[in-house]
């Protein structure tokens, strides 16, 4: 695959179309997340990056979603998600993270979140999914 | 190191985890890596709408970009340790910043060779400083390494295409000129603190700064020479008392200090005065 960054799309100017390799393991999708955490995947796939039309889910960005039941299954959970930017100097960042706790806090049982940004492994184009990469081309990106 | 158990220091996960002792280390290495990325991309920023063509200026405005990223990354560690923004940028008094004097130095100006030099010697000494770091005891540091990496690549390209550009005619001259004033400031980058010592025994980075001093200069004399631009001894071109890592500045630092913090007192400092009318806010 090769990104074109010449090609006068719209394309995030902030995002290294970079070519690499994803690693095991990723993208993660929340694919077979039953229960409550199913119920946080679906949500963040609702969330899109403020640049271009594709969920933040499709972008390869969620590294983990995990629900603490330390206190048993009730309706007060703590969530902890893990997440990545494209780039390390995105001035999206706040935004990302703000509609990410927001959308996780929807889930009913839900009670806190916890965004933590993580940047291993790093983020590179081959972590968008079929789905995102679609989008992407819809947009007008080469990937 | 005098206990053979350092060599291999145990991983720290939180700053919790942290002994006194291996905070204050870590913060010494925070603050110089936050602070010569930061005053970087202060200089940087200059070259907006004046960089000899549009592709140079969009490049060096996204460098910039990346290196104020970069820095977002080591001070968000600091304050993680406790440190707010504004005691870490907007508050902090000229004499505690210790970036090296290499990134606060002005710019001749319109001097195109003198942004290029200062890059390629800053670009260098960075893929080693971070090289160092990948395996750091300090795993929310280790963790990011990569990341930074992955897009200081582009930086080197991009800096590197033009040395080799600019040292093929009558370029070559404002290149060397540009070494001999710049080469001096530039070895503060390697000028060891008082932490070093326990940077390197708690197994914050992996090489000692001797050893990464070594290999910068290896690699930016020969490629110098290979470009027929020749380099200071760096036993003669020891830079006077102001080596910025000490806190100790160039003249250049208190004005370039005073620009970069002045709208955040004119505004009020962390609580704003409303920009419109009647928005809430500390109001006037």
């Amino acid at each position: 695959m090769t990104a074109d960054r010449s090609a006068g799309s719209d394309a995030c100017p902030h995002t290294e179309y970079t070519d690499g390799r994803a690693p095991d393991a990723y993208p993660k999708t929340g694919a077979g997340a039953t229960g409550v955490e199913g119920a946080i995947w679906d949500a963040l796939a609702t969330v899109q990056d403020p640049e271009m039309p594709v969920s933040v889910v499709d972008l390869g960005l969620i590294y983990d979603v995990s629900v603490d039941r330390s206190d048993g299954e009730g309706r007060d959970l703590r969530a902890t998600i893990e997440m990545t930017l494209t780039y390390s100097g995105c001035p999206a960042r706040d935004v990302l993270v703000h509609d990410v706790e927001r959308a996780a806090a929807t889930v009913p049982s839900v009670a806190d979140v916890d965004v933590r940004l993580r940047y291993s492994p790093p983020w590179n184009v081959e972590m968008v999914t079929e789905d995102g990469r679609d989008a992407l081309r819809r947009f007008g990106v080469s990937v | 190191m005098s206990e053979s158990t350092q060599s291999a220091a145990d991983p720290i996960a939180t700053p919790g985890e942290l002994t006194d002792r291996e905070r204050a280390a870590l913060e010494a290495l925070l603050f110089r890596l936050a602070d010569d990325e930061f005053v970087l991309a202060e200089r940087y920023t200059e070259w907006q709408i004046y960089a000899p063509t549009l592709e140079a200026d969009l490049a060096l405005a996204n460098v910039a970009q990346d290196e104020f990223g970069h820095a977002r990354l080591w001070y968000d560690l600091l304050c993680e340790l406790g440190y707010s923004e504004a005691e870490l940028v907007w508050e902090r008094p000229p004499e505690a910043w210790h970036h090296s004097t290499l990134v606060e130095r002005p710019f001749p100006e319109g001097d195109w060779a003198d942004v290029i030099v200062r890059s390629y010697l800053y670009d260098t000494a960075e893929r080693i400083r971070l090289a160092a770091l990948e395996d750091s005891a300090y795993l929310p540091l280790a963790d990011r390494i990569r990341k930074v990496q992955q897009e200081e690549r582009y930086h080197r390209e991009h800096t590197e295409t033009w040395l080799e550009r600019l040292t093929v005619g009558e370029g070559r001259d404002r290149v060397a000129a540009a070494v001999d004033r710049l080469f001096p400031h530039a070895l503060s980058l390697f000028a060891p603190g008082p932490r070093r010592a326990d940077i390197e025994a708690l197994g914050l980075r992996t090489e000692p700064i001797a050893e990464q001093r070594r290999s910068w200069l290896d690699t930016v004399v020969s490629v110098l020479e290979s470009l027929d631009v020749s380099v200071p001894e760096p036993a003669d071109a020891s830079p006077s008392e102001a080596i910025g890592r000490n806190g100790c500045h160039t003249d250049a630092w208190d004005e370039l200090h005073d620009a970069f913090t002045r709208t955040y007192h004119e505004l009020g400092g962390p609580d704003p005065v409303s920009l419109r009318a009647g928005g809430g806010g500390r109001g006037r």
